[in-house]
């Protein structure tokens, strides 16, 4: 930067002020070097050496990596019925230090919206970390309510979730996810990777506003959708099963309880029911999702007694028609060692022959008789029947149940093993047992997925029945048959008797096991059965745990169960009913000739052999208030209608309402709390409120008659919010 | 005077007239998407930006062919209507993001600031040439200098405009400095100025939480002042640029997350778009500037010619290496829009027309013969840098 002119200068004389001036001239043009000197350093600072930090950062600011999520594959009954599919919800997300300034703004639009409050939000983005989930899941029409365009720094991103189209019915089958869509219990979980596809993504432009923009440089992956699966389950089996289940443990007043079909031939699971049931939409309690069908195991009690009887009939050391003592009900055993056993049976039996024991249910018999077939005998018979492994059904959380190997027996587990205690079943295994007796012997490995198809609905794979192994020969099964057969002809089960039907089951009524001891009254009362005995076409098992009204006995708390499934089922469209029908008809050629049919009477019935009266006419009936009796029915009984007609029922406690003049229910689902209330005060009914926002659900429901002054308790919701999992 | 024309520092002026069309490309590139949100028209911020370098370049013609001698009488009585003003926008003017800095006149909008501070500049060049003997002594010669400084600084700075008052402070200073006073004396106004600006950092918030983030006080977390956040974004404009930039308009800080990134900014876009080449030129220009107008300073004819040519250029490169210097976060953050090239409405005007006098000056020095000399200097060769870029 020297002046290439300053030599010359210096030749010209200067007077002492103008060298001062030159002097300072200088200093200040130095200063201005120097500054441009120093902005230079920076920028080759920042622009050279710091450069890739920056870029980094930029980077960071003008591109987002969007994920293309795939869409969780669908589940479907086994008729194509769509059980599981997506729905499009609206997730918000914040970086506080962004939004942090306009915190209370934000908060404020959010609370407004969501109805919860506004602290909720403001202590989310008062968080040090750059990214916080201010609302995950509203509904896409909540969503737009929240003015983006006013917060900086708060995003929006659409999230699939599952929408579970039933829903508790077969929810502990089905199984939950978690609020990242990942499957947690269920089909859901054991095929988390299949129907979860692979997500991909997409590099997007964005700018200081948050827009993005795809850009076409930027490598970019597909997402590729998942898998759907089709089950086995029948839609309108398990919806049998769960509403009966849900009434016969209201009617029971049992802590839990289980159903369980399949069918015989083939081992397809048609229908699993757990109560209590799970709402999959809205799950409040992890501990429900569990399926106890093949998770849990208990002492299954008579119902065991097949495999004895199995194994004494195929051994040859009794027949059917052998006489044996059954020593009035009270029977002790003396084993070495002056140790002492007592066996009780709940029907006092004398002398009866070994299918009348059966039919009976005698634990004394079957105790004798397992002396005769010997432990090894008997273990391998259980064994064969499939104790003491997991059937390998495609379900997460299968255990194996406990059949302890004959080294590890006691001396009296031999006794008692003959009738069902010192064993750990699974219901599953139950009912895969049973369907080994109800498909001639041949045991069928269990399963659940009719059919898998990829993303673009090609099968990839379809579930195939699979014989395990021949339980016990074809003769000898015949034998087991015709014993379970007589429970339902003239033992134990005599009320699943259903005219027209052949029936073949069993009781059970087995102490449960609490924290190691058996506890005093607390039973798990079993059914299991088949029909028709001469082609069995469906095996459901009825568990009840703890029934505390109505008998513990598999015959008192379960039975009835079992028969308003197999009456609902007998007389339904399923693919039972055609051959039911089929042979119904043959026995009622008149009734299948003319398309009308004659209302019986069924006033002063209880409702559910009400319901099966009709249904046995080919009738349907419609239950209109609560109670147990049927009091009054329209059209009256003799009337001709058609045949497949409704038959209202008016139930007993609905006209006692009636005629103390008392009003019906007015609907307020969907009303704000405030119009509500109104409505009700209106009609001059009590109201007891539950959450608040809107009202989702009311009880007793819209229509129901209820006398004035009674309180109607309104079930709300924050308004337009769905509540998150609670995962 | 076609004659004098060719005696006109014409590297001076091509180096100016590329500031111009360079900037007409980096505003438009800065304000498009702002323009675009806000007019409705990529291209409206950018047409009201070419309208005042039109004018400029009007004001620069006019004042390039007006003999600089005859502002000589009137310098005192436009600087006396320049503080006048400066009172009226106090009392008339309107509010700008919490200052008063702007004077409408007639739907023009005048800062007479930047009157003020080219008034206040010509009439010291005045009065150095004609007392500069008396400079020394502080009574007779220093102080009426510091009454009209200090008149001017503190007007402005009660607009508030802290920043253009301590610019012109600063100017003051060198040409009372070059001028001859004491050095005592200047350090004793340097020293005046420091319990000024304590009370004027204690004054406003914003300021305070400017200087101390600057002076590394109080992290980002806690003073996350718009000011940090514009500086961060222009030093990452900076930095993503690199050696060769993201090209020509591809600039993703302009996209709003650098604020009025076409105004003060302006040079983190420059840095952004065409890297360090291209900053390393801007500097450049500005150098060729100051060496440029130092050097017309010294054969100007006259006392008078040498420290207006000192005062011009001073100003054009004190703003502009200031604004290098804020936007680089070697300075406080402080509103300096760089010269011709920031978006800034009438101060284009006010600097075409102080360069037109610069030029003015240079045309009557005995620069022209030694011409071909200078085309020569290792600065100049910068410039056929400059048109391949744009």
């Amino acid at each position: 930067m020297r002046n290439p002119f300053r030599k010359k200068e210096e030749t010209v004389k200067e007077t002492p002020q103008q060298k001062d001036y030159k002097y300072r001239l200088l200093i200040v043009k130095f200063c201005f070097l120097f500054a441009f000197f120093a902005a230079s350093a920076r920028l080759v600072q920042i622009q050279l050496f710091e450069s890739g930090k920056y870029q980094s950062i930029a980077k960071g600011q003008y591109e987002a990596r969007v994920p293309l999520v795939a869409a969780r594959g669908n589940i479907y009954d086994r008729n194509g019925n769509v059980l599981v599919a997506n729905s499009e919800f609206v997730s918000f997300a914040a970086d506080p230090k962004i939004a942090g300034d306009d915190a209370k703004l934000i908060a404020k639009e959010f609370s407004a919206v969501t109805g919860k409050p506004e602290k909720e939000y403001t202590s989310k983005l008062q968080s040090a970390k750059r990214f916080v989930w201010m609302e995950r899941h509203l509904r896409p029409d909540a969503a737009e309510l929240i003015p983006l365009k006013k917060m900086g720094g708060v995003v929006k991103m659409n999230e699939a979730m599952r929408l579970y189209h039933y829903d508790e019915i077969a929810g502990q089958v089905i199984g939950a996810t978690n609020i990242e869509n990942v499957g947690v219990s269920g089909i859901e979980q054991q095929f988390n990777d299949v129907l979860r596809g692979r997500d991909g993504y997409v590099i997007m432009q964005k700018d200081g506003m948050g827009r993005k923009r795809p850009s076409v440089d930027y490598p970019r992956e597909e997402a590729v959708n998942g898998h759907s699966i089709q089950l086995t389950i029948d839609l309108q089996y398990q919806s049998i099963a769960d509403e009966e289940l849900k009434k016969g443990i209201a009617r029971t007043q049992a802590d839990a309880g289980l159903v369980v079909m399949i069918r015989p031939q083939t081992g397809e699971i048609l229908a699993m029911s757990n109560y209590p049931q799970v709402n999959l939409n809205r799950v409040q309690n992890a501990d429900a999702l569990k399926n106890r069908i093949v998770s849990d195991m208990y002492e299954p009690g008579s119902v065991f007694k097949i495999v004895t009887a199995s194994a004494a009939l195929e051994n040859e050391v009794v027949t059917l028609d052998k006489k044996i003592y059954a020593e009035n009900g009270k029977y002790t055993i003396e084993y070495p060692g002056k140790k002492f056993r007592l066996i009780n049976d709940a029907h006092p039996l004398r002398d009866v022959t070994f299918l009348e024991s059966m039919a009976f249910s005698s634990n004394i018999v079957m105790a004798k008789v397992s002396d005769l077939i010997g432990q090894e005998k008997l273990y391998k018979k259980a064994r064969d029947f499939g104790f003491g492994m997991a059937t390998g059904i495609e379900l997460p959380a299968e255990i194996n149940g406990q059949l302890k190997k004959t080294s590890e027996w006691s001396l009296a587990s031999l006794n008692s093993i003959a009738y069902g205690y010192e064993v750990g079943v699974t219901p599953l295994q139950i009912v895969s047992a049973y369907s080994a007796i109800a498909n001639d012997g041949m045991l069928m490995k269990p399963y659940i997925v009719q059919r898998e198809n990829d993303e673009n609905g090609q099968e990839i794979y379809t579930g195939q029945p699979q014989m395990i192994r021949r339980v016990i020969p074809k003769h000898v099964n015949e034998q087991v048959k015709q014993m379970l057969e007589a429970v339902v002809e003239f033992g134990t089960g005599v009320s699943v008797k259903t005219p027209g039907v052949r029936i073949a089951g069993k009781t059970g009524t087995s102490r449960k096991h609490v924290n190691g001891k058996y506890e005093e009254g607390s039973y798990n009362a079993s059914f299991i059965g088949f029909f028709p005995v001469e082609k069995p076409e469906i095996v459901i098992l009825v568990m009840i745990e703890k029934p505390k009204a109505g008998g513990y006995y598999g015959a008192t708390a379960s039975a009835p169960i079992f028969k308003a499934i197999a009456d609902r089922i007998i007389n339904n469209n399923g693919l039972l009913a055609k051959t039911m029908i089929a042979e119904q008809s043959v026995q009622n050629v008149d009734q299948q000739k003319d398309a009308t049919v004659s209302i019986p009477d069924v006033a002063n019935n209880g409702i559910d052999n009400a319901i099966a009266l009709l249904n046995r006419s080919g009738l349907a009936a419609k239950v209109i208030g609560a109670g147990e009796e049927v009091v009054r029915q329209y059209p009256p009984a003799g009337t001709k209608v058609e045949r497949g007609s409704l038959v209202q029922l008016m139930m007993n406690e609905t006209a006692l309402n009636i005629a103390a003049g008392s009003l019906q229910v007015p609907d307020v689902r969907g009303m704000s709390v405030r119009r509500a209330v109104n409505k009700l005060a209106a009609e001059q009914y009590g109201v007891t409120i539950v959450g608040s926002g809107i009202v989702a659900n009311q009880f007793p429901n819209p229509g129901t008659s209820m006398k004035q002054g009674a309180k109607v308790t309104i079930i709300c919701e924050p308004k337009a919010v769905v509540t998150a999992q609670l995962y | 005077m076609a004659s004098e024309k060719n005696h006109i520092d014409r590297i001076t002026l091509f180096v100016v007239l590329i500031l111009m069309v360079a900037s007409t490309v980096v505003v438009y590139s800065a304000s498009s998407t702002w323009a675009m949100q806000k007019m409705q028209s990529s291209s409206g911020l950018v047409n009201k930006h070419i309208t005042k370098i039109l004018a400029g370049l009007v004001v620069m013609f006019f004042a390039i062919n007006m003999d600089y001698k005859r502002y000589k009488p009137l310098t005192k009585w436009v600087l006396m209507v320049s503080i006048l003003l400066l009172f009226a926008t106090r009392v008339l003017g309107g509010e700008v993001k919490g200052a008063a800095r702007w004077l409408s006149v007639g739907g023009f909008s005048l800062q007479p600031s930047e009157i003020a501070k080219f008034a206040l500049l010509f009439h010291l060049a005045y009065l150095l040439s004609n007392k500069r003997e008396k400079l020394a002594d502080f009574k007779t010669g220093f102080m009426p200098l510091m009454i009209w400084i200090g008149l001017v600084v503190l007007l402005v700075m009660v607009q508030p405009n802290f920043s253009t008052g301590s610019m012109i402070f600063a100017l003051g200073m060198i040409l009372v400095f070059v001028g001859g006073a004491r050095i005592k004396h200047v350090m004793i106004s340097l020293a005046g100025l420091v319990p000024a600006l304590l009370v004027y950092m204690v004054s406003a918030p914003y300021r305070m939480k400017r200087i101390l983030s600057y002076v590394g006080f109080g992290s980002d977390e806690t003073v996350t002042s718009t000011a940090n956040y514009q500086l961060l974004q222009g030093i990452i404009g900076f930095g993503n640029g690199g050696i060769f930039g993201v090209g020509m308009g591809q600039s993703k800080q302009r996209d709003l997350f650098l604020p009025e990134s076409y105004g003060d900014f302006i040079f983190s876009i420059v840095g952004e778009e065409y890297g360090l080449i291209g900053t390393i030129i801007f500097i450049g220009l500005f150098l060729t500037i100051l060496l440029r107008g130092l050097k017309i300073a010294k054969y100007a004819p006259d006392d008078f010619g040498k420290y207006l040519a000192i005062g011009i250029t001073s100003t054009i490169v004190l703003y502009a290496i200031a604004n290098a210097l804020v936007t680089l976060g070697l300075m406080p953050t402080t509103g300096v829009p760089m010269p011709f090239v920031s978006y800034g409405g009438t101060a284009i005007i006010f600097s075409s027309f102080a360069v037109g006098v610069l030029l003015n000056i240079s045309s009557q020095t005995d620069l022209h013969p030694r011409e071909r000399q200078f085309i020569e200097q290792p600065t100049l060769k910068v410039e056929p840098a400059v048109g391949k870029i744009y």
